[in-house]
């Protein structure tokens, strides 16, 4: 018996540091999402489920790195850009194989950006900058603008409305065939029942070491399936209960209990966005600029952070657009603007602005639990600063209607996760609800787009901020965490607004 | 009979007729968009107009609702804005958890209340009778989606008996998939057990009272055979027709224990196409739904004809 003992002690010695050592290959995990997503054509679509689902079958040129910093994926390296700016030449990565085999090469990058301009939102937005995409030679692309536009680069490195590369023969639109050149690739998707992706076996990955969404995708796991579980609730019992390998967007109020659980442990991303009351600038009584000081004034951020996320564990007050930890952070503007809670100060400065009485419409959804909350206090506030308040409380998909229409709603509400280019905030663009469009709004916006030197363009960005809190086109109410949960037996999954796994691996 | 039937099948176009078309003016005045779901939140307001007018949706009602029962006379439901596939298919690929769950909830259901309700019936007043008719009382007033949530937190959760969520994932077996239904299935077939029991029993309270009743036991039946071959069998139509209603209510979807345990059924089908403004999918579903419902009351008519020999139309 001793000397049994003593030979499994030996054996387990000797395989333990190999067993450390490195993360295991092979298995399965299910990932609980919110929903099933709308398309898995990740041009066509802005939301982060599309993104979170289709990243790990598609790929872009570029990809952001831990410091979200642009960082090359397909491309072999950062483009060299000429001195103008208006010129980005672009050499890709060879060997590089589509799931159906095929090799990518410079024709196929070229009609996927076209069909990325033509299709996507971002692309959208950048293509009265293109003058034209050209095949240089089989692995180099040349993109010409008519003035330079700094933005380009992170557009391009984007995962939801992506400039994703697919083959040149496969560009329909709607897209019938999902051939990318990501670590897995598409084997069966059952609508909300499960998205089952498998490794792809002639994946080449960077040789870089894995950083944030960048470097090395190692393709520790056989499968990642994604399976819809829309109540959170029920996500919440999942993740206690370990059916559930990773499971995304948990309710703050959740957190003790998973981390209660043996089968699961939170993953706090913190902080993962903010938060917004959008101005409609174009039409009705906020089209004041002077009314919308008045409503801001009014205004307790900390009630509204605190009504909708509980704990300061979950929230932080913080006026500038973006937290400490981007570089793009600054106070420019804040002091004085954010957080002020004074309604009677408010009262006073509305009547002076000319304001009569009219319903203040707020747009909002209890589709996110907490806008609504934010919406009632904000609401009690408004009426001590004398406001009159129409809240309107509908359906998420009403909103996004509604809000599109100027005659039909003051403010409504919505949250972003921290972009890693501020180029990206839709409401920067005049077209986005809300219809900001101010000379102070032009000067600033064009100044920052068009400044290539990266130095130059956080100074520009304060600029922007600045504008921001002078026009108030919007009002940032605070940084909020995301929760999610993972279970113990789950390795190489970091907290990420968009969580990937092609780094995650199952410890045996 | 033939004319009834004749009749009956006339009904059931004009009512057909009124489903599709009071569904798609409330599909299309409620407000919401499919094109704005599906681009996400940073979409522009153009490039949500364009896909507007991709799908059709710029075209006046009148002319989309004519397209629409074209296609519906050919008997095409549409396509699914969302699923990449037609409605037919969407609805064939949720009827499997859907009927499973409407069999074993009514199977759970019967199990319980019909014997409860007969004997209650019989032993009117005793203790039984009045625990059933209370617990009756209570079971009819929780939703089925909280008794779930119970359920999911005991033997889900605690003991770790059954899954929290799901219908299994690729290459699960039939049983695999039944096995998801279990937590699902005892909620709803407890919630529809309280009122099938009190159908039961006032039903079978009704009989009871009767003379043939008094003429059977007279003749000194067994009070077995007078309960079970000449009561129940004459009190049987209201609770067929509340079995029927019961089956076509878990059917049409049981929505929000669907959406609770993310079981891909038709109810959850609906829920998803609802908030995401798939108006094929809505339409098809509801039409296929009014359908089942048109199509089982017809059936208990039926029914009633081989129960009840006096029936005659």
């Amino acid at each position: 018996m001793k000397l049994k003992l003593a030979f499994l002690l030996a054996t387990a010695l000797v395989a333990a540091p190999s067993l450390l050592s490195a993360q295991e290959k092979g298995g399965v995990i299910n990932v609980a999402t919110i929903g099933e997503p709308p398309t898995l054509d990740p041009m066509v679509s802005t939301a982060d489920l599309v993104g979170i689902v289709t990243q790990h079958m598609f790929e872009t040129l570029y990809t952001f790195d831990k410091n979200w910093t642009v960082t090359p994926l397909l491309a072999e390296s950062l483009p060299q850009i000429s001195a103008d700016g208006k010129t980005y030449t672009i050499k890709l990565r060879s060997g590089v194989k589509f799931h159906d085999g095929s090799d990518m090469a410079s024709d196929d990058v070229v009609a996927s950006l076209n069909r990325w301009l033509k299709l996507a939102s971002r692309g959208k937005q950048v293509v009265g900058f293109i003058d034209k995409i050209e095949a240089t030679d089989p692995t180099t692309v040349t993109i010409s603008l008519k003035q330079p536009y700094a933005p380009l680069l992170s557009l391009l490195a984007f995962n939801n409305s992506a400039a994703i590369i697919i083959p040149s023969e496969k560009q329909d639109e709607p897209m019938k065939e999902f051939i990318g050149t990501g670590p897995y690739m598409l084997k069966e998707r059952k609508a909300d029942q499960y998205i089952q992706l498998t490794r792809y076996p002639g994946y080449k990955a960077r040789s870089e070491a894995s950083t944030g969404y960048g470097g090395a995708r190692h393709q520790y796991l056989d499968e990642i399936r994604f399976v819809p579980v829309p109540d959170p609730n029920t996500r919440v019992e999942a993740a206690v209960s370990g059916q559930y390998d990773y499971i995304d967007s948990l309710p703050v109020e959740s957190f003790d209990k998973v981390k209660a659980s043996t089968a699961s442990q939170p993953v706090l991303l913190k902080p993962f966005g903010y938060p917004v009351f959008v101005f409609n600038t174009a039409q009705g009584v906020t089209a004041n600029v002077a009314v919308r000081k008045a409503i801001r004034q009014a205004l307790s951020m900390e009630d509204m952070m605190a009504a909708a996320f509980g704990s300061k564990d979950f929230y932080a007050l913080d006026g500038n657009i973006y937290p400490s930890n981007f570089i793009w952070s600054t106070d420019a503007g804040v002091d004085g603007a954010y957080n002020v809670a004074d309604p009677e100060a408010a009262a006073t400065a509305a009547k002076e602005a000319g304001y009569k009485g009219e319903p203040i419409r707020i747009l909002t959804s209890r589709q996110y639990e907490f806008h609504y909350k934010m919406a009632q206090v904000a609401a009690e506030y408004l009426k001590l600063a004398g406001f009159k308040v129409d809240m309107q409380v509908v359906d998420w998909a009403t909103l996004t209607q509604r809000r599109t229409d100027k005659g039909l709603w003051d403010i409504y509400i919505s949250h972003s996760p921290f972009l890693p280019e501020p180029a990206l905030i839709g409401s920067l663009s005049t077209s986005s609800p809300g219809w900001w469009d101010t000379p102070a709004r032009k000067a600033a916006v064009d100044a920052f787009t068009s400044e290539v030197d990266p130095q130059k363009r956080i100074a520009l960005w304060a600029n922007v901020q600045k504008a921001m809190y002078d026009d108030v086109p919007f009002m940032k109410i605070g940084d909020f965490n995301a929760v999610a949960a993972k279970s113990t037996k789950l390795d190489g999954v970091d907290p990420a607004p968009w969580p990937y796994f092609w780094n995650a691996s199952i410890k045996k | 009979m033939i004319r009834y039937i004749l009749q009956r099948l006339a009904g059931m176009i004009v009512v057909m007729f009124l489903v599709v078309t009071i569904v798609f003016v409330i599909v299309r005045v409620t407000p919401g968009d499919p094109a704005a779901v599906m681009l996400g939140p940073d979409a522009t307001p153009q490039d949500v107009a364009d896909l507007r007018t991709k799908l059709g949706l710029d075209q006046p009602i009148l002319l989309q609702y004519v397209f629409y029962f074209g296609q519906l006379l050919r008997g095409d439901l549409g396509q699914s804005i969302f699923l990449n596939m037609s409605v037919g298919s969407a609805l064939l690929e949720r009827a499997e958890p859907t009927f499973f769950l409407t069999l074993f909830s009514l199977a759970i259901a019967s199990v319980i209340a019909l014997p409860v309700g007969i004997y209650a019936a019989y032993r009117r007043g005793s203790f039984v009778d009045q625990a059933a008719t209370t617990i009756a009382m209570l079971a009819a007033s929780i939703p089925s989606f909280w008794l779930g949530l119970i359920l999911m937190q005991f033997f889900a959760v605690r003991f770790n008996l059954f899954p929290v969520s799901g219908y299994g994932g690729p290459g699960s077996t039939l049983l695999d998939r039944l096995y998801h239904l279990a937590l699902p299935a005892i909620a709803l077939g407890l919630v529809s057990s309280a009122l099938i029991m009190r159908f039961t029993r006032a039903s079978m309270l009704d009989v009871l009272g009767d003379d043939y009743v008094r003429t059977a036991r007279a003749k000194g039946l067994a009070e077995r055979h007078v309960v079970l071959r000449h009561a129940l069998k004459n009190a049987l139509i209201p609770i067929l027709t509340v079995l029927g209603l019961t089956a076509a209510v878990l059917i049409s979807g049981a929505v929000v224990t669907e959406t609770v345990f993310g079981l891909p059924g038709v109810g959850n089908l609906v829920v998803s196409a609802v908030l995401r403004r798939d108006y094929p999918v809505i339409q098809g579903a509801l039409l296929v739904i009014a359908g089942i419902y048109v199509l089982i009351n017809f059936a208990i008519d039926m029914l009633y004809l081989l129960v009840d020999p006096r029936v005659r139309y």
